[in-house]
């Protein structure tokens, strides 16, 4: 457990730099979209964009029309937003990568797997670190949210409801981490692990993209991970049991692997 | 001896790639408190031999034994084992303090020698304040040394330990392991530097092509090898009558080399005798010459 420790510590050392300004560039982000659907031009301009955008364009946002407009809507696009993904994306598969792949393509990883130190723990560290790292984004996405919406509160809508939304930001991410785990323990070098762990979380959201734009790819919509996190689903509905088992299992199933290859791998 | 006592044992130790063989069937023992060589050219499986010692690499035959315990099914062993690695990397924005204690604390041991090798090695805390991206080659073996010795390891492995070093700090290196081995510490050194190995080593470890030529003392190899036999005549001879000794190095007129094994000393001494000597040198090999005659 110690070495737990001491592994995460380093993790921590070695992505506390980055990982400052992607938490804050996310609750910037997060607090302006609070700021815009408190805007009644804006509400207005979106309508009449929205009303003459076509499907493909509010299949990108993962919007439906009705609740995109409202300020409770805009809000939820900040959470879908490609850019909002795209900071979440950055920690998922840099930190796994750096951990175990990094470590061999770098030629440091001799001097820790040299010590008393299970391969196990690399991999539980690694794990940490990431889970660690996406919870302080979805922390400072909902904190934007929070402060925006308790300086100038908006009418009928509650801050506590983006907070469902960030646990699923977190536990879709983390998924993906899970899945970048893997795909660093069976990598030697961190390029070539962020190379196949950014294309496959890139092919799933445009998967999902393109099943909710064309009928005839629909049926493949669940193979997608980003078929499970829908922000404004979440608003008005709640996590659903779904929307957790199925990352929650396609995350433990890709850590099996990743225990399971690492332990036996050369390094 | 008790299997405690052999630090280091490989058993038929094997490790493939595919087609290609890294290492075959190594069998060794190294003793406690023992200075180890391990000599051998480049791609012949020196390092692989340590990785799977340290349980880097799985052996595709055999198994390895380290302190006492089998390598594939526990890791505290580890705990008492300090390692080099030949191409030793750090992570660049760390500095050396932080690369020190990170890894110390992974070792789970004290750091007690670590002030001891810093002040011998002339790493001082200005050095350390500073990232490792900006060290040296030299520095950055310095560090390496450092960190694979500073939890007082029982034993080392120690992968061409004073590459990039200059004189001065080899001279340094070669006292912190004549100390290590006065507290029983045992050594295992491989490098390409063959006076350092007979500097260090009383016992050498020969590998070509991953395979073992030959296990022994330094003075053994040496003494098993042709001496070098050089006459000077104070007037020709023929030198056909003295060319079946041995090989012959150099031969003119007046002056012989020879290289000839122990066994045809006295008869050569003998037959020299009878010739007009002026001058007469024999000499041991070294244990470069001795490498160099088993891997022609």
């Amino acid at each position: 457990m110690s070495s737990v420790r001491v592994l995460l510590r380093q993790h921590v050392r070695l992505h506390r730099m980055p990982l400052i300004p992607l938490a804050a560039g996310l609750a910037l982000f997060e607090w302006i979209m609070t700021f815009v659907a408190r805007q009644p031009v804006v509400s207005k301009f979106l309508s009449s964009a929205l009303n003459a955008a076509p499907p493909e364009f509010l299949a990108l946002v993962n919007q439906d029309l009705v609740s995109s407009v409202s300020a409770q809507g805009i809000i939820g696009v900040g959470y879908a937003h490609p850019f909002a993904l795209l900071m979440m994306a950055v920690v998922a598969v840099r930190v796994p990568s750096a951990a175990l792949a990094g470590e061999i393509g770098r030629g440091t990883m001799d001097l820790v797997a040299a010590r008393p130190v299970l391969r196990a723990a690399q991999v539980a560290a690694a794990l940490l670190g990431v889970l660690a790292g996406l919870a302080i984004l979805a922390a400072a996405a909902y904190a934007g949210t929070l402060v925006g919406l308790v300086v100038q509160p908006v009418e009928g809508v509650s801050a506590l409801r983006y907070g469902l939304v960030a646990v699923q930001l977190w536990l879709t991410f983390a998924c993906w981490g899970c899945v970048a785990i893997a795909i660093s323990a069976l990598s030697r070098e961190a390029g070539q692990a962020i190379a196949w762990a950014a294309g496959l979380m890139a092919g799933s959201y445009v998967l999902d993209y393109a099943s909710r734009v064309w009928t005839r790819l629909a049926p493949l919509r669940p193979l997608s991970l980003f078929r499970y996190y829908e922000p404004q689903r979440v608003v008005s509905a709640g996590i659903s049991r779904l929307d957790v088992m199925v990352p929650a299992a396609v995350g433990a199933a890709a850590l099996l692997l990743a225990f399971g290859v690492f332990a036996r791998r050369d390094l | 001896m008790p299997t405690d006592a052999f630090p280091i044992r490989a058993i038929g130790l094997g490790k493939r790639y595919g087609s290609l063989t890294a290492l075959a069937d190594l069998n060794l023992e190294v003793g406690q408190g023992e200075a180890f060589g391990f000599l051998g050219p480049n791609g012949a499986g020196k390092t692989t031999t340590i990785r799977l010692l340290l349980g880097l690499l799985r052996p595709t035959t055999g198994e390895a034994v380290v302190m006492g315990k089998r390598v594939a099914r526990s890791v505290a062993w580890r705990g008492e084992v300090g390692y080099l690695p030949g191409d030793v990397k750090f992570w660049p924005r760390l500095t050396g303090q932080e690369t020190l204690d990170f890894l110390c604390g992974l070792s789970g041991r004290a750091a007690l020698a670590r002030s001891g090798l810093l002040k011998r090695l002339e790493l001082g805390p200005a050095e350390l304040a500073r990232p490792v991206r900006t060290y040296s080659d030299g520095m950055r073996q310095k560090l390496g040394i450092v960190q694979a010795l500073q939890c007082t390891p029982k034993l080392a492995l120690l992968d061409e330990p004073t590459k990039g070093l200059d004189p001065l700090m080899q001279q340094a290196f070669y006292e912190i392991v004549t100390d290590m081995r006065r507290h029983g510490a045992t050594v295992f050194l491989s490098s390409h530097v063959i006076a350092e190995v007979e500097r260090v080593c009383e016992r050498v470890a020969m590998l070509r092509a991953g395979k073992l030529v030959t296990v022994g003392t330094v003075v053994g190899l040496r003494q098993a090898e042709r001496r070098r036999v050089v006459a000077h005549f104070r007037e020709p001879v023929d030198l056909a009558a003295l060319a079946h000794f041995g090989e012959v190095v150099v031969g003119t007129e007046q002056h012989l080399e020879l290289l000839v094994a122990q066994a045809e000393l006295p008869a050569l001494v003998a037959r020299l005798g009878m010739l007009p000597l002026v001058d007469l040198l024999v000499e041991r090999p070294t244990l470069e010459e001795a490498f160099l005659e088993r891997y022609r």
